[in-house]
Parts: structure tokens; sequence; C-alpha cells
């Protein structure tokens, strides 16, 4: 609460970083800000190109699951990448400038978030115009999407506050990240429904129950249910995956607050 | 009402911390028992500063003056004790922190404002005044990674004086750009001080400390040495630090049959200072006292600047000034005048011998620093009376 009561006293601050780094990130290159939109639909593009080639015809790959994944798990990958150097790429702000830590990872997950509803505006007609083709419609519960935005944009915080943080004092973090980050892209259903994994949680049904507790699991899943209507998963675990990261999110502030404040020594 | 309080203000370093940290280092400690080296960069600080007043802060490399400001402006957190300052609080530490070197002129300077917490509207009103302060109107769209060093600073500079903080912390600023820039910063200083701001200024400049300051506050390995009147401090400070840290050799020797018992610098209206201007009077007085009646003696001096180079030198002899005898108290008096000095410190050996050069009574070596201040843009070491003309060819 307290850090959303900084982040509002500082909101013109806020957005003035993250246009400097949206600005920073397009400037100079000739397709700018398009580069937001066309590298993640060349991304989703070879994904459904591969799936396809590899899982041969009899595989059920939606089109719009893949699309609607990859740009979720897209702004979760910009907010870490970019939250890894929130602190250590910007050292002189941290040593000469006082502003409270927090709008630093803030802003970051602000310019993805940009980025990210940027993405939407092309992700919404492009999965209307892939239903219409298999004769269907853009579910009207997409409209509640806003919400399922607020609270990725919220765990992505999360996790930009705790690598942005964790990189100041060992600077490992930043490939352990990168090797996290791959691992994890798979075990979330980002290139794949979730009933992939389906014959998996026939045998195990434990496994499932861990599959779930991670929070994109059921983050992009409930984007999907959103626009194309796909089943929603409401399982206990679930349900505890959806809540666990609010919980954790007072440790996280509170963890944040005190290893901000030997920020400016070892920097 | 207080501006800035100190309370027993202590900041403690790792000295293993220091570095680039790794994962590695961090277990390899924790599992050592060993106790980490530590070092404190300030310790027990207790100070107070009521509002309106222009405090300089001075004192050698590494004693924990950047350190304190850094406590000060909240980018440090005290080990123990604390630190208050009464309302907004602005540091003229980094300027141009922030910038980012791809984006415009322009937009850089509403960045830094933001970062600066000068709000959007005042930069918006005050937008001209600070591009042409900055003397960058038409740079102002190009983007900054383009711009020299000084036109960077400039800018930096006209966005940071936007500011309108309680309490201005001053760091070197004034070592960037060149004279006519050093000019216009002490200028908006000064500005600041008639709005009746608080400012601590830190600075080697110590001229400039003396020229600013109501009051100094001496730091020396983290602990708060003295605290006073600017010539005073500065003097203690040049005396005591300067000479201990071997930038000269400080000697004092000779028979005592002649003793030096003070030595009074004064300046042209006769008070007692450290700090003298190019072109005015210097007067150095040698109150002695000889116990028992002395030949012959002869009185000399020399300066050398704060590097050791030998200025000038002269004694009674050379000048031939005789003396017959002198016995008991007494005083010698020298004028300098006009001062030809430039800008700098420098220090003052004095010395009383006998007429052969047998004998040394009492001789100060390099004992007596002092400053010198120069309002003109002339440079170099010594001032010297110049004449241009000029025969344009017909």
């Amino acid at each position: 609460m307290q850090a959303l009561a900084i982040a509002w006293r500082h909101r013109e601050l806020l957005w003035n970083l993250a246009g400097r780094d949206l600005k920073g990130r397009y400037k100079d290159s000739m397709l700018g800000l398009l580069w937001t939109i066309l590298a993640p639909l060349f991304m989703a593009g070879i994904y459904i190109f591969f799936l396809r080639l590899l899982g041969g015809r009899g595989l059920q790959i939606g089109m719009a699951d893949i699309i609607i994944g990859v740009f979720a798990w897209q702004f979760t990958v910009q907010c870490v990448t970019s939250g890894l150097n929130a602190f250590t790429g910007n050292a002189n702000l941290v040593k000469k400038v006082y502003l409270p830590r927090l709008l630093l990872p803030t802003s970051v997950v602000l310019s993805a978030l940009v980025n990210f509803l940027l993405m939407l505006v092309v992700q919404l007609p492009l999965i209307a115009f892939l239903l219409w083709r298999q004769h269907e419609m853009l579910s009207v519960w997409t409209l509640a999407l806003p919400v399922v935005i607020v609270y990725h944009t919220f765990f992505n915080l999360l996790l930009a506050l705790t690598v942005s943080a964790a990189n100041v004092y060992f600077r490992d973090t930043q490939h352990l990240v990168g090797l996290g980050l791959s691992a994890w892209f798979f075990v979330s259903p980002v290139m794949y429904p979730l009933s992939f994994v389906h014959d998996l949680a026939q045998r195990w049904p434990w496994l499932e129950s861990l599959y779930q507790l991670n929070p994109l699991t059921v983050i992009i899943t409930a984007y999907r249910t959103l626009q194309t209507g796909a089943p929603l998963v409401l399982t206990p675990a679930a349900l505890v995956g959806w809540l666990w990261p609010l919980a954790a999110a007072v440790l996280v502030f509170y963890a944040f607050d005190r290893a901000q404040r030997n920020f400016a020594d070892v920097l | 009402m207080i501006a800035i309080e100190a309370q027993n203000l202590g900041k403690r370093y790792r000295k293993a911390g220091v570095g680039a940290p790794t994962l590695r280092e961090a277990l390899k400690h924790t599992f050592r028992r060993k106790p980490m080296e530590d070092f404190w960069a300030v310790r027990g600080l207790n100070f107070a500063i009521e509002p309106g007043r222009t405090i300089g802060v001075i004192g050698p490399n590494g004693s924990g003056k950047s350190s304190l400001l850094g406590l000060l402006a909240g980018t440090i957190t005290p080990t123990e004790g604390s630190v208050r300052v009464a309302g907004r609080i602005s540091s003229l530490l980094e300027l141009g922190a922030g910038f980012h070197p791809d984006l415009s002129g322009r937009e850089n300077v509403f960045l830094n404002a933001a970062i600066l917490g000068i709000p959007q509207e005042d930069v918006r009103r005050r937008f001209d005044a600070i591009v042409d302060f900055a003397g960058l109107r038409e740079f102002i769209d190009m983007p900054v990674k383009h711009y020299s060093s000084g036109m960077y600073v400039r800018l930096a500079f006209a966005v940071a004086v936007e500011m309108n903080p309680d309490v201005l912390l001053v760091d070197e600023v004034l070592a960037v750009g060149d004279t006519a820039f050093q000019m216009k910063c002490l200028d908006r200083i000064r500005d600041f001080k008639r709005r009746g701001k608080t400012i601590l200024l830190v600075s080697h400049a110590l001229e400039t400390v003396e020229q600013f300051c109501d009051e100094v506050i001496l730091i020396h390995k983290g602990a708060l040495i003295q605290r006073g009147p600017p010539s005073e401090v500065i003097f203690n400070y040049l005396k005591s630090y300067m000479v201990r840290i071997g930038l000269l050799n400080v000697e004092e020797h000779g028979t005592r049959e002649v003793e030096i018992r003070a030595v009074r610098l004064l300046d042209a209206a006769g008070h007692e200072t450290v700090v003298f201007t190019t072109g005015q009077p210097m007067v150095i007085e040698v109150h002695y006292h000889a116990n028992h009646r002395i030949e012959k003696p002869v009185f000399g001096f020399n300066l050398k600047t704060g590097n050791g180079i030998y200025v000038f030198g002269s004694n009674t002899q050379i000048a031939k000034i005789p003396l017959e005898t002198i016995a008991g108290d007494g005083v010698m008096r020298l004028t300098i005048h006009p001062l030809t000095l430039m800008a700098g410190r420098f220090f003052l050996s004095l010395a009383i011998h006998s007429w052969d050069h047998s004998v040394q009574y009492h001789r100060q070596e390099d004992l007596h620093p002092f400053m010198v201040k120069d309002d003109s843009q002339h440079k170099g070491l010594l001032h010297l009376d110049t004449a241009w003309e000029h025969r344009p060819a017909l």
C-alpha cells in the first residue's frame, strides 16, 4: 500500500523514466515502435510453424492460443530482463540522487506494460480474425481482460523488484535468471495449450497440481479463457497459484525495502 | 528551528564488500567465520545547522565528506545514529545523472527535472529560460550523446538550478566547466543564498569556501575536528593537514637564541587572515624574543607554492637593511605590496640567523600556509603588469 502511495506521488517521474526507457529503446531504429509488435508476432509464427511441422497433422494447436501465450510471456520476460538492470544500469541515479528506489523497477514494468498494451491492440483483432475463420467470435469476456492485466502487471512487478535487487548484490543473478527463464518457458503453457499436458496430468496428478501453482500457468490460461472461451482451470491448486503471489508480495516489498538501503554501498 | 541535524551519525563499510559482488564470495563469507574488516567512513558526527546558513565542509581526500553528503541526501543509509533534514533537500552532486544519451536535449531536460523533483509544469513554463541559461538554443533537439562535455554539464546545471529546495547540497560542482561557467554557477549559488536557503558546500577550492560560507566544518577520518569561522578553520586545516599528509616538510629548528614567538599575517585593513588578494598588500609580522643580545641578526623569508615550487626569497641582508643588535621582545614587519602572486595555496617560511649564516637562531620551514585569491581571469602563478598595443597595417 505504501509502495502504491509512493508510486502515485512520483507519477510524473515514473512516466518520464518509462518514457526514457521506451524512447531510448527504439531511437535510431527504422521501424521503431513497430518492433514491439513484430518481434513477438514473428516468434509466435516460428512456434506455430515448427509445432505443425514436428507435431504432424493430427496435433491440434490453436494459432490463437499460441499468439496469446507468446504475447503474455513476452510481457513477463521484458519485465524480468529489463528489471535485472534497473539498478545496475542506473548506478548514477542510485548513488547521486535521492529518489525512492522502488521507482526504478516500477518504471521498467510500466514501460513493458505500455508495450504489452500496444501488443494487445494488434492481438485482439488478430484473435478475432482467427476465430472468425473457425466461425467463432471473440468472447464477451474479453472485456474482463483488464482485471487479468492488472494482476499480471502486479506479478511482474514482484519479479522485477526481486531480480533487480538481487542483481545488485549478486551479479550471478543475471545468469541464473537467464537459465530460469528458459526452464520457465517450457513449464508454462506458452507455446502450447493446457490440454497439451493432459496425458501427463492423468498419470501424475500431483505433477498437475504443481504445474498449476505456477502463476503464469493460470494467468496465460485466463487470457485464453477470456478471449477464446477455452475452459478455465478451477482446481484448488490453480486457486493457490492465483493467491500465493499476493501473499508473497508482502515479503517481497519488505525484503526489497531492507535490501535497497545499502544499494549505494555496493553499486 | 534546525535545518539539518545529525546525531551520532555513522556509516560503516565492509572492506570485503567493495567491488563486484558475486554469489560465490557471499557463500564463502557465510561459511567462513572470520569477521570481515570494517572501516567507518563517518562516525560519531553530531551537529545542527540553522536554516539560512551556508556551511562549508572541508577535509583531505577520503575524510568522509562525500559520505556525509550522501547520508544527508538520503542515498546512503546510516549504520548508526540518525540524520534529520527539515524541508525539501536537493543536491548538485552529480550533474546530468539520468541523462539518456540517445534522447534529445529537450527530452532530457524534462527527464532530469523529473528526477530532481521539479514539477513538469514549472519546467514547461521555464523551458526557454533553461535553454538560454545553458546557451544551447540551436542544439536543444539534438541527442545529448553528440554534445561536448561542456554542453552536457551546462544543460544539466541549467536544469538543476531550477530546483527550489530548502536545503541545497553542493559537491565540487565548481570544479567543472571553464571560468566563465564557474562564475555563472557561483552566481546561482549566491542567489540560493540570498533567498535564505540552507547550503552545504563541499569543496577543495578553499578560496571559494572562505568567500561563501558563514561557517566551516573540518572533517578528518570521518570525525568532526573543528567547526567555526571560515578563515580560522581553513587556516587550521592548511596548517595541520596539508602539511601532515606530507605535501610539504614542515620543519622548525635552530638554537632558539632568538625565538619566533608569534607570526601574524595581515591584510590591507590590518586584520589577521589567511586569504590574500592579488594586487593588495600582504603584511607579515614576526614577533620575536631574543634571550640575549644578538649582534647583526638577519631576518629572512621565502614563499613556496602548495606543491613546493620556490617562488621568492629574500632577507634583510640582501635587501640591505642592516640590523645592529636586538635584545628582548620585538616585532619585525614585512610588507609585500602589491602581492603579485596569483590564486593558489602558498607556504611561508621564516628564519632568523646570524649575519654569516653560521648560526640558525630559529627557522620555520613552510610553517605558515596562506591562500591567494584573484578576482581577474588571468592565469598562472605570478601577476605580470602587461600592456597591449596594436598597430594595424595601413
